[in-house]
C-alpha cells in the first residue's frame, strides 16, 4: 500500500501528505504523480502538507521540481496548507519555493487552480 | 535575607561581589581599619565645615542651585551627607554597609546627581580631612600620612560602590525603555474578508519584528487571509536585521498562501533592503498604502 494516496476530484489531482516522508518515499511520490497527471490529464495538482509540522530541504525542492515538471505536462501545481512555524523555517533555510504557487488550504488551494486555469471562462 | 535585600538593590545581578571580597580587592587591612577609626573626632570637627563649604561652593553653580531651592532639603540633603563621612571612618564593613551604599548610589541616580557631582564631592572631603590631619598636632607626618592612605582606599570602595550601583540603574531604565520598545502593539487588522492590514508604527527592533512575524502568521491562518498589506510608514528607521526579519515575514506569509503587500518603503529602509540584497519582485511593494490595498484587492478579485 501506497504511503500517500493520490486522489482524483475533477481535473485536479490531490496529495495530501500526512506525514514527514524519507527522501526515497518523496522521490517515489514525485514519479507517482508525474505519471498519473500525464495519464489522467488533470490541469491541476494540489500538495497539501497542513499535517506537516516540518518540511526539510530535501522535500521542498523536490516539492519545486515536481511543480516545474507538472507545468511542463501542461498543469499546474500548488502547494497548501503551510503552518506558521513551517513557512517561518522554511524562509530561515532560504527554501522560499517562490515560482510555486501557495495558498492557505485546499479549499483556497483549488480556487486559486480554477482562477488561473487559461479557459476558466467557460 | 541579607542576600535578597541586596539582590532587590543592586540592579546588576552579576556585579554583587561579596564584602569579604571587596576588602580583599582593595586591599583594606585591618589596620587601615584601625586608622580610620581614629579618626572619628577629628572627621566630626571636620564634617560640619567642610558640608557647609561644600554646599557654599556648589550652590555658585546654577544647576546645583536648582537642586537645593528650598532650605528644607539643604539641611536634609547635608545632614545625610554628614552620616555618610562619619561612616566612612567608623569603617564598619558588612553587608549592611553595601548594602548602604548601593542605596545611596541609586538615590544619586533618581535625583539626577551624576558621577562628576558625587565624586566632586568625595574630593572635596578628602582634600579637607587631609589638611585637617597635616594640623593635627598629636600626630606626626608618617601617621598623618598612612592615615590618609587608609581613607583613600576605603574611599575608593567607597565610591566604587556608589557608581556600580549608579551605572546599574542607568542600565536598568535603558533596558526597561528598550522593553517599552519592543512591547509597542502592531494591531493586525482585517480590512475585509481575506485581506489584513498590518500598519507597523514607531522604531522596530528584533525582538518587535519577531512578534510581529508570528502574529501575523498566526492571523493568516485564523482569518484565512489571502493577502496581507504590511504598511511600514509609520517606521522611523530600520536596520538591516529588522529589513531582514520583514521581508522574511513577508516570504512566510507567501508560502502560507497570503499575498504579501509592502507600502509605506521610505528612502533609507529602501537602501536597507537593497543592502541586504533584496529585489523588489518577491515584495509587490506599492508606493503608498492606497495603492497596496487596490493591488491587494485586485489580487483577491475583491
Amino acid at each position: 500500500m501506497e504511503l500517500v494516496p493520490i486522489l482524483r476530484q475533477g481535473d485536479v489531482l490531490i496529495i495530501s501528505i500526512m506525514t514527514a516522508l524519507s527522501d526515497k518515499d518523496i522521490l517515489h511520490l514525485q514519479n507517482r504523480v508525474l505519471d498519473k497527471t500525464c495519464k489522467s490529464g488533470v490541469t491541476g495538482v494540489v500538495v497539501d502538507v497542513s499535517a506537516l509540522d516540518v518540511i526539510d530541504s530535501f522535500s521542498s525542492k523536490t516539492i519545486i521540481d515536481m511543480a516545474h515538471a507538472v507545468r511542463l505536462l501542461g498543469a499546474q501545481t500548488v502547494v497548501v496548507g503551510i503552518q506558521p512555524e513551517v513557512a517561518l523555517a522554511m524562509v530561515l533555510l532560504g527554501l522560499t519555493i517562490s515560482d510555486v504557487p501557495t495558498a492557505l488550504d485546499l479549499d483556497l488551494g483549488i480556487a486559486l487552480l480554477k482562477e488561473g486555469r487559461p479557459h476558466a471562462a467557460e | 535575607m541579607d542576600d535578597l535585600v541586596l539582590s532587590s538593590i543592586a540592579t546588576r545581578q552579576d556585579d554583587i561581589i561579596s564584602i569579604d571580597r571587596l576588602i580583599e580587592w582593595f586591599d583594606i587591612s585591618e589596620e587601615d581599619v584601625g586608622n580610620l577609626q581614629s579618626l572619628t573626632e577629628i572627621a566630626d570637627d571636620v564634617a560640619d565645615d567642610t558640608i557647609d563649604a561644600f554646599y557654599e561652593h556648589i550652590l555658585k553653580f546654577e544647576e546645583a542651585a536648582a537642586k537645593f531651592a528650598d532650605g528644607a532639603t539643604l539641611e536634609r540633603v547635608k545632614a545625610g551627607q554628614k552620616r555618610y563621612f562619619r561612616e566612612l571612618v567608623h569603617c564598619e564593613l558588612g553587608e549592611n554597609y553595601l548594602e548602604e551604599r548601593r542605596r545611596i548610589g541609586q538615590i544619586h541616580e533618581r535625583a539626577g546627581i551624576g558621577p562628576s557631582l558625587y565624586i566632586g564631592a568625595f574630593g572635596f572631603y578628602l582634600q579637607r580631612l587631609a589638611r585637617s590631619l597635616q594640623d593635627q598636632n598629636a600626630l606626626d607626618s608618617e601617621q598623618a600620612l598612612s592615615r590618609f592612605l587608609s581613607l583613600v582606599k576605603v574611599a575608593h570602595l567607597d565610591m566604587a560602590q556608589a557608581l556600580e550601583t549608579f551605572v546599574g540603574a542607568r542600565e536598568a531604565t535603558i533596558e526597561r525603555q528598550q522593553n517599552e520598545i519592543s512591547d509597542l502593539p502592531t494591531p493586525v487588522l482585517q480590512l475585509r474578508e481575506g485581506l489584513l492590514l498590518i500598519p507597523v508604527v514607531g522604531a522596530v527592533d528584533g525582538r518587535r519584528a519577531r512578534r510581529l512575524t508570528i502574529e501575523l502568521l498566526d492571523a493568516i491562518r485564523e482569518k484565512r487571509a489571502r493577502a496581507v498589506v504590511l504598511d511600514i510608514t509609520g517606521v522611523s528607521a530600520v536596520d538591516s536585521a529588522v529589513a531582514n526579519n520583514l521581508i522574511q515575514t513577508m516570504a512566510a506569509a507567501r508560502l502560507m498562501g497570503a499575498y504579501p503587500v509592502l507600502t509605506g518603503v521610505k528612502p533609507d529602509v529602501a537602501q536597507a533592503l537593497v543592502k541586504i540584497g533584496v529585489n523588489e519582485s518577491s515584495l509587490n511593494t506599492s508606493g503608498e498604502l492606497q495603492s497596496g490595498i487596490r493591488a491587494a484587492e485586485s489580487r483577491i478579485g475583491a
